[in-house]
């Protein structure tokens, strides 16, 4: 046995604390910041202005999203033990663009990752940003240049993403808050993610995406864990395809496999011609869920059938509270490598 | 006072607010102070953790000023102003191991086991790693725990002890030689010393 394990064991038996564990301590610390609150800010009045806080977007945000939407398709559809298994037919319909991109799968150069290296994806992202200051609400559209290291195997907690605020760019019909512009052109350096808890079928690491099968129907089913059927089911598939091109990266059998499987969900149809978030054009194919008033886009390559990106674009203004045709998520991934060991973080 | 805002917000944007509204700063505490606990009693048994954990967050209180902003979380200062405190507990600290590795049993442990046999049971692993922890000099020993049981990466443990993280690296390799050492000397005797279980 290793000594930093026999270290981690020793006087474990202490047992892991809570708030009333420190309630002594708290209670010295309470009657300190009292004698000094009346000194300190408050009889000026000045109200130190409350930033919102920002959205972290980012892969931790990804990643509670996945968590969120797994969550509730289980409570909506998910079947109660005993019930009869859901049973998914793939439509015949399909979808020349990700039937001719699965193709180009299989033609396509390989990266060939190995276990303990990382993959290192280089992208541009616009998201939107909602926020509350000083009870006054704000929206704009937070651009980032981001360049990720995700481990090969295993979670994303042992990634390191580097990333740069771009200059913001106004939500349609709101004013873009000075704050937005605060961080533009700063740099920072951090973990990738402080927890990863998706479930497993969630996954997107190399390792686990390897293995996924390389049979349409199959992978098809794949998408589907858990979801049921029904629009709500086909949304969530929708978004676990973009889970699985988005800063993820498999090999081309099981990249051929998603596309084919991606062109079965019920409701996907081409839109044409789209631009990523680096202003490259490419043709798309999307999702127009019930309810969400905009449309989610993956846009691939229109010769190479490469993923470009992912954009969603307003479909219903009433519903998502800006005009038709607005954009607000962008993507563009811009390359894909592979290498030995992340930055280190300070 | 929005309690959502206060659970998303990052430690340093928690400090700054509360250098103009002081109570703010109990958010720290909250996040925090279990885990500084926990840790200080790991290391200097119960008695005395409620006075250093206190007196960590007067502290860091009192410093909030000085803070630097630019660190979202606060663990590793906090985890620094602990370590140094504890400072003024070392030859205590070093005391309690040296009982244990002698005697078997852990002061440290006392109030957490109900039978005084469990305390009695320390494996001779247990008296090694005491025996070495003991013999480690004191920023050795702050390196390798703030890793080993605070959970701090390299960096952070250096941010903490603020020395460079060349220097954390090298005490945190001697000090793992030296566990290494005092535990391979005690295998066989893990064996000889091992008697029947009745549960």
């Amino acid at each position: 046995m290793n000594e930093m394990t026999e270290l981690e064991r020793f006087r474990s038996d202490v047992p892991e604390l809570d708030l009333t564990d420190v309630r002594a301590e708290e209670h010295r610390l309470l009657s300190a910041m009292r004698d000094v609150a009346p000194e300190h800010g408050r009889s000026t009045g000045r109200r130190v202005s409350r930033r919102g806080v920002r959205l972290r977007i980012g892969l931790a945000a990804g990643l509670g999203v996945a968590a969120a939407a797994a969550g509730v398709i289980v409570v909506n559809a998910g079947g109660e033990p005993g019930s009869p298994p859901v049973v998914h037919t793939m439509p015949v319909a399909s979808v020349q663009v990700l039937k001719r991109a699965a193709d180009h799968a299989a033609r396509s150069s390989e990266l060939h990752p190995r276990p303990g290296q990382f993959l290192v994806f280089d992208s541009r992202t616009m998201d939107t940003v909602e926020s509350n200051s000083g009870g006054r609400q704000e929206r704009y559209l937070d651009r980032q240049e981001r360049k990720i290291w995700l481990p090969v195997d295993g979670d994303a907690t042992h990634g390191v993403l580097q990333s740069r605020t771009l200059e913001p760019k106004p939500y349609p019909g709101w004013p873009v808050p000075a704050e937005a512009r605060q961080n533009v052109g700063r740099s920072s350096r951090s973990k990738a993610a402080d927890f990863d808890d998706r479930a497993e079928h969630l996954r997107n690491d190399y390792a686990y995406l390897s293995r996924l099968p390389a049979d349409p129907a199959k992978m098809y089913d794949h998408l589907y864990i858990g979801l049921g059927t029904g629009p709500a089911a086909d949304a969530t598939a929708w978004q676990n395809v973009g889970g699985m091109l988005t800063e993820a990266y498999m090999p081309r059998a099981q990249r051929a496999a998603l596309f084919r499987a991606a062109a079965s969900i019920h409701g996907v149809t081409t839109v044409g011609r789209a631009v990523d978030a680096a202003g490259r054009t490419g043709v798309a194919v999307t999702l127009d869920p019930p309810g969400s008033g905009s449309r989610e886009e993956y846009i691939f390559d229109d010769e190479t059938y490469e993923f470009l990106g992912h954009r969603s674009v307003v479909t219903k203004a009433q519903e998502a509270g800006a005009p038709v045709g607005s954009v607000l998520t962008n993507s563009a991934q811009l390359k894909v490598s592979i290498a030995d060991k992340p930055p280190t973080v300070n | 006072m929005s309690t959502a805002s206060e659970e998303d917000a990052d430690d340093a944007s928690v400090i700054r607010r509360s250098r103009q509204e002081p109570e703010a700063f109990a958010a720290v505490f909250r996040r925090h102070a279990p885990d500084i606990k926990r840790y200080v009693i790991r290391r200097l048994g119960a008695d005395a953790a409620e006075d250093v954990v206190a007196e960590t967050f007067l502290a860091a209180f009192r410093q909030r000023d000085r803070y630097d902003l630019s660190r979202p979380n606060a663990r590793p200062w906090l985890y620094g102003i602990a370590t140094n405190l504890m400072g003024r507990h070392v030859r205590a600290e070093v005391r309690q191991l040296r009982v244990l590795e002698r005697m078997g049993t852990d002061p440290v442990m006392e109030p957490f086991t109900e039978r005084s046999d469990e305390r009695l049971s320390a494996g001779a692993s247990s008296r090694a790693l005491a025996s070495a922890l003991a013999a480690l000099p004191r920023g050795h020993r702050d390196a390798l725990l703030l890793v080993a049981w605070g959970d701090l990466s390299y960096a952070e443990a250096a941010q903490a002890l603020g020395v460079r993280v060349g220097t954390v690296r090298s005490r945190i390799n001697r000090a793992r030689q030296k566990l290494r050492r005092h535990l391979g000397a005690t295998e066989s005797v893990i064996y000889v010393s091992e008697e029947p279980v009745h549960e």
